[in-house]
């Protein structure tokens, strides 16, 4: 609600032409700044276990190198101990637990360095299944939406994340290709027109029904996409994941959101350290990231065609984009192009050019690969769950 | 021309010349009570032979107490005159009664080789001397500088005793009581200034005085009385129209250095209007904000921070009502109508043992009287806003109204909008309506009301409003012209509510609302010239209802949530005395007792002692029944202030005040948010506890045209409320769990100096303070910042002020307003990590970063219509600009992650120079 306010305010004065907004880059000290950082939960159900390390870097660092690697982690419970093994660097996992509803279970994280982190013991939330995936066309876009209940009113609480596939194409159709230093047509197999793009879910979607008389989820919004979104140029899937959430790990999730995806404004909260569940077993003050929950997860996938979508949705294709001419013999420097942009792979060949009287191609239509190549942004394998039209 | 009134007088002495009959007679005897020469005369004629001859005229003021028996009649004239100007002569059995010149009956002596008489001697006699008051004697209106006036039965003599003047000052044109204005003898070195409706009681010598009378915005004038005897009187002082634009602070020229109390700062309305604003329109926080120790979070933001206090901490009244959300439109207009208030007074240090309930200060702003003579108005037209005022008598001389009501017209802007937000609305009024009627010149009532309203919503899925509403009845009472009493009745509320209807199934409405019902008692006794104390009892009923969720539509599965209301009695009983021990040192002394009582019906959650209070340590709860005390809190809260004259124009002050806090505010965010949630004390929360102690060194220059003072501070906090991270505080059955009780502690020192006369006025202040909360709670779990102590939102260790005014002619006037001050505090982020598909930042210790310095400079220029007195309006336009260098201040800086990556802003608002303009109309 504070959102909103913060919003007329600056909306009254964006119009007035008064406020302005432009980026800001602290000069902070460079502080010691490696706490651990758990993500994942244990999957009581039929399904794996993943769990991530990783740990927390300076503002200016990459996070992409801060894995957490060989550290032995334990799913500990009702007297039994299950070992996750490291799968790819700071991924660990575990086969299907199976772990007894009525039990409470934690994780156990030995590093390599030798400290040792333990969760608190958490009861297994098993989620209801999702009921309904809807979207509303709006002038915004395509709005997703999720619907879910439980007749027993246990769940309460319900995170969700997801992950959008989706059919696109290039702008061009590239129909030669570049082997061994010789333009060839491509078959069918090696055509790039057409690829399967993939995204999950960035932001941290929550939804509490305990102000509800019944623990019911009636359209909770999940995402937005606009309609000049690649995403809708053909075909869209997404699939929802439903995570049935403790008091205390909504909590959590809920300061996660609020401290890194809606704050600064005066009329937002100011904020706060996020107290996950896991701890140093030797230094309780020493600040670990993270909240490992127990429960199972269900989820539901729906498609979105284009004929589906409003035929005035008009995709704006992501990159600019041009295809030029490409001579053997540049009829004014007389040099090879061809050899120059498309054998050396700067560009893709596209089209051929033959001379007035046909004959072999003097050369060919070129354009960058991520206007030709569809694969420079995704996969051309057919996910197993894709269903056409 | 003397000799023209005495030739006048020797005429007037034939034409009633009557021929004596007898011979001297023997001894009579006489008891006279107040009596006039008439009655003297009179009765010495039926009881001797004498004939008396005098102008009436010229004894009218004399009144003759005397007891006398057996004595000869140039006897008891002996003892009648003794010590005053009249004198009497003897011929044969003619007197001849003069004032001044004593009438020679005889020739020189030797002029005819007659011996002249010796006058008869006295025999001892005791005068009995009594003063009373005279019913029927009407209260002179003083209006002229030249004229004596005779204050209290006029007596033959004047007794060497004090007497008691009390009186009324108020202004000739609209019959409006004048507050704060001095009233000085200098001879004396003794003043006093009125209070807020006018009045004055001061305690002199008997005999003839000068008293120089200076007020806020009026002509300084004198008047000349002579006391007899304990009286009234009523002064009338005239507008200054030549000080439209100048800046006045104080009412007393004097006060900076010779009132008691410390951290007490005046402004009055005109100095309020000239200082520019955003929108062109008056707003008396902003001008608050540039006195030094009040700072804000930011711009457009609600509420101030006085020396380190939060602004919950912060006793706002209108007209002795308390004003729970002092803003409007998200903080870009204060509540409070410029065209109706006179004037604001800030407490930030010395807080008369009156007030209490708020640990800060208290901000008391007075309206104006209606116009009691005829009826007049003013119009302004801004923006955003329009105001509308109207006032005058309902019964002349006795009676007035005043109205004033203010609306916007925004809403055309937010039509400007794109589509996506076109439904979006945000507007407020408010009206102001004020009554005040005199009984008689002992008996006075007021009654004044206040009512706003804001709304706002944001394409149509939340809407939100908020309102204020407040009115009470005054009751001034004059018991004697020692006693005053003042008693009001009144009812304060403030209430919100947000209602969402987008989604049918989720659509709610909750509500909040505070009502507090105030019964207060207030009289000033003057004990004697030395001695003025005050007493009295304030009671304030609360009733709180935190929290009320329902339904929206008839399909919205919104399950109602009540948290249950609260209720409460804060009563408290004061006495204080303000002691001139002597002409240099003077002693304000007070002591308040306050109570407060937390009172069912109320479930109270019992939490197991010693763990931090959570779910888990909840035990079970108490039910308590209607109008049961629960809870009691209470304690002596202590106002001491002491000032010693080190000069003329030099002196130190130093005070000490205690003070208790029995309602807070419960926020999240750096300001004051439209719904935030106000929360009693009760048993699992304490009341707030805040001291100060200060000292202070003041000075006035060029003959108290500049005013210097140099104050200190330092303050401790004491169970003020913080939340805990990730805290609810709406609908939050147990927000004992989520709340942690805090200590401050706040330090600083302000300068100021400001002139106050001349075309050339205003201020600068500079104040260096500093602001830390820690929690040390033990019963908290992961206390802030580990338990130690962190720098508060509000803690900006320089801020520098200048407000100026140049008159350049009494119709055009230039401001000019600077402001600097260190970037508040904020929480930066310190790293960074991945989690949940996106990067996500780490926080510092809390408030261990600061956004970019702030400065900011604001210009206007004021031109005023002619000054005819005679035409049916007058005009006036302020224009301006303000953010004069356009610098692009950091409102707020935030980090947030946009497509998974983190990016950190800087927003600012009035990023550009904004011009503004405003015109008035007054008729």
């Amino acid at each position: 609600m504070r959102k909103n306010i913060k919003y007329i305010v600056y909306l009254v004065l964006l119009i007035a032409g008064i406020a302005c907004k432009k980026p800001y880059s602290p000069t902070l000290a460079a502080t010691a700044n490696n706490y651990l950082v758990v993500e994942g939960f244990i999957n009581s159900g039929n399904d794996s276990t993943l769990i991530k390390l990783s740990h927390t870097v300076n503002l200016g660092d990459t996070v992409s190198t801060a894995a957490e690697r060989s550290a032995a982690l334990t799913v500990e419970g009702n007297g039994k101990t299950y070992q996750l093994n490291e799968i790819k660097a700071g991924v660990y996992a575990a086969a299907p637990l199976n772990l007894d509803a009525s039990q409470k279970y934690h994780l156990r994280i030995k590093l390599s360095n030798g400290k040792e982190y333990l969760s608190d013991d958490s009861e297994v939330k098993l989620t209801p299944p999702v009921d309904t995936i809807t979207y509303d066309i709006k002038s915004s876009g395509l709005q997703i939406n999720v619907s879910a209940h439980d007749p027993a009113a246990n769940t309460r609480y319900y995170r969700w994340d997801y992950d959008e596939t989706w059919l696109f194409h290039a702008k061009y159709i590239s129909n030669y290709r570049v082997v061994n230093g010789d333009i060839l047509p491509r078959t069918s197999d090696d055509q790039v027109f057409i690829c399967f793009g993939n995204h999950s879910s960035s932001t941290v979607t929550l939804a509490s029904t305990v102000k509800l008389a019944s623990d019911v989820v009636n359209n909770a919004p999940i995402t937005n996409i606009i309609p000049t979104s690649e995403k809708v140029s053909l075909r869209y899937s997404i699939l929802i994941k439903q995570y049935a959430l403790t008091a205390e790990a909504f909590a959590f999730w809920e300061n996660l959101r609020k401290n890194t995806e809606q704050l600064g404004s005066i009329f937002d909260a100011l904020p706060s350290e996020i107290k996950g569940n896991i701890h140093n077993t030797t230094d309780a003050k020493e600040p670990v990231v993270g909240f490992i929950s127990v429960g199972t997860m269900t989820s539901k996938r729906i498609f979105v065609d284009k004929d589906d979508l409003p035929k005035s949705w008009l995709v704006e294709y992501p990159y600019d984009c041009q295809q030029d001419s490409t001579y053997f013999v540049n009829p004014l420097s007389r040099a090879n192009d061809v050899a120059a942009f498309i054998i050396s792979g700067i560009y893709l060949p596209t089209y051929a050019i033959t001379g007035p009287k046909g004959g072999p191609a003097i050369g060919y239509g070129r354009a960058n690969p991520f206007c030709a190549d569809c694969t420079s942004r995704g996969v051309k394998r057919r996910p197993d769950f894709w269903r056409d039209k | 021309m003397k000799k023209f009134y005495l030739f006048g007088i020797w005429c007037l002495f034939i034409a009633q010349f009557v021929k004596a009959q007898q011979p001297a007679s023997p001894v009579i005897s006489v008891n006279f009570q107040q009596a006039t020469i008439q009655t003297v005369v009179t009765d010495i004629e039926s009881k001797s032979s004498y004939r008396f001859y005098y102008d009436a005229a010229q004894f009218d003021s004399l009144k003759i107490t005397l007891q006398a028996t057996d004595k000869t009649v140039p006897a008891i004239l002996d003892l009648a005159f003794s010590g005053t100007d009249f004198h009497y002569a003897l011929n044969g059995q003619q007197v001849f009664l003069t004032k001044t010149k004593i009438l020679q009956t005889t020739l020189a002596p030797g002029f005819f080789g007659i011996k002249a008489t010796p006058g008869v001697s006295t025999a001892p006699v005791s005068p009995v001397t009594t003063f009373v008051n005279d019913g029927d004697k009407i209260i002179p209106e003083a209006t002229t500088e030249n004229k004596l006036y005779e204050i209290g039965v006029k007596t033959n003599t004047i007794d060497a005793g004090r007497a008691t003047l009390s009186g009324y000052i108020r202004d000739i044109k609209s019959g409006e009581a004048v507050t704060g204005a001095s009233i000085y003898i200098t001879a004396q070195k003794t003043g006093v200034a009125t209070d807020q409706y006018g009045y004055f009681t001061l305690s002199l010598p008997k005999g003839r005085h000068l008293l120089s009378i200076r007020g806020v915005g009026m002509r300084d004038t004198r008047r000349q009385i002579i006391l007899y005897a304990d009286g009234k009187i009523i002064i009338e002082m005239m507008e200054q129209v030549t000080s439209l634009k100048e800046v006045k602070i104080s009412a007393d020229k004097v006060a900076n250095v010779r009132a008691v109390e410390l951290g007490v700062t005046r402004l009055d309305i005109k100095s309020i209007k000239q200082v520019p604003t955003v929108f062109g329109e008056a707003d008396i926080l902003r001008v608050v904000l540039t006195l030094p120790g009040v700072q804000s979070v930011g711009e457009a933001s609600t509420g101030f921070n006085v020396r380190g206090g939060s602004a919950d901490q912060n006793l706002i009244l209108l007209n002795d009502a308390t004003i729970y959300n002092p803003s409007h439109f998200f903080g870009f207009f204060s509540a409070f109508n410029p065209d109706i208030v006179k004037g604001v007074e800030l407490y930030k240090s010395s807080i008369p043992e009156k007030f209490g309930g708020r640990v800060s200060s208290i901000l008391d702003v007075t309206d104006r009287e209606g116009n009691k003579k005829k009826f007049t108005g003013t119009a302004g037209i801004g923006l955003i806003t329009s105001r509308f005022n109207i006032e005058g008598p309902i019964i002349k001389d006795k009676t007035s109204f005043i109205f004033g009501a203010r609306g916007t017209y925004s809403d055309w802007l937010l039509k400007l909008l794109p589509d996506a937000y076109k439904n979006s609305q945000a507007s407020f009024y408010d009206f102001n309506l004020d009554i005040s009627h005199q009984i008689d010149d002992k008996n006075n009532i007021y009654i004044s009301s206040y009512i706003s309203r804001d709304k706002f919503k944001l394409n149509s899925d939340t809407a939100y409003s908020y309102s204020n509403r407040n009115i009470n009845i005054k009751w001034k009472h004059n018991f004697n012209n020692k006693l005053f009493g003042l008693f009001l009745v009144g009812s304060d509320r403030y209430q919100y509510d947000i209602s969402s209807f987008d989604n049918p199934v989720n659509a709610y409405k909750l509500k909040f609302d505070i009502n507090q019902t105030n019964f207060k008692s207030d009289f000033t006794y003057y004990l004697n010239t030395s001695n003025t104390i005050t007493f009295g009892l304030n009671n304030i009923y609360y009733k709180l209802h935190p929290g009320t969720y329902g339904p929206n539509d008839a399909k919205s599965l919104a399950l109602p949530d009540v948290v249950p209301a609260q209720q409460a009695l804060e009563s408290a009983l004061y006495l204080g005395d303000k002691y001139d021990v002597n002409d240099d040192l003077s002693v304000s002394f007070g002591l308040r007792y306050s109570l407060y009582n937390f009172l069912g019906p109320q479930a109270v959650n019992n939490y197991a002692p010693g763990l931090p209070r959570s779910s888990t340590s909840l035990i079970d709860s108490t039910n308590y029944s209607s109008g049961k005390i629960i809870k009691t809190y209470g304690g002596p809260e202590i106002r001491l202030s002491a000032r010693y004259n080190l000069g003329d124009n030099l002196s130190i002050k130093g005070g000490y005040n205690t003070l208790r806090q029995y309602i807070h505010l419960l926020s999240n965010t750096t300001a004051i948010a439209p719904t935030d949630v106000w929360q009693l004390s009760n048993p699992n929360i304490k009341p707030q506890y805040g001291d100060q102690v200060s000292l202070g060194i003041y000075k006035n220059l060029k003959s108290n045209t500049i005013e210097t003072s140099v104050e200190v501070y330092y303050k401790r906090l004491k169970d003020y409320l913080d939340y805990r991270s990730g805290a609810t505080l709406v609908l939050n059955h147990h927000i004992e769990t989520d709340v942690i009780n805090t200590r401050g502690k706040a330090y600083g020192v302000e300068f100021m100096i400001r002139k106050n006369t001349g075309s050339a006025n205003g201020w600068i202040s500079y104040a260096y303070s500093r602001t830390f909360l820690k929690q040390d709670d033990p019963a908290v779990g992961q206390p802030v910042n580990n338990g130690n102590f962190y720098p508060a939102n509000y803690d900006k260790p320089h801020s520098f002020n200048f407000v100026g005014n140049y008159r350049f002619t009494h119709r055009f006037s230039l401001s000019l307003n600077v402001t600097y001050s260190t970037g508040r505090p904020i929480t930066l982020p310190t790293g960074k990590y991945y989690y949940a598909g996106s990067e996500r930042v780490y926080y510092s210790d809390r408030n261990a970063y600061r956004i970019p310095d702030y400065f900011r400079s604001d210009f206007s220029m004021n031109i005023d219509g002619n000054h005819k007195v005679h035409q049916a309006t007058h005009n006036s336009f302020t224009i301006g600009v303000y953010n004069l260098t356009g610098r692009q201040n950091a409102y707020s800086t935030y980090f947030t992650q946009e497509s998974g990556v983190i990016t950190g802003y800087k927003l600012s608002i009035f990023a550009k120079p904004i011009p503004f303009i405003n015109y008035n109309i007054r008729f």
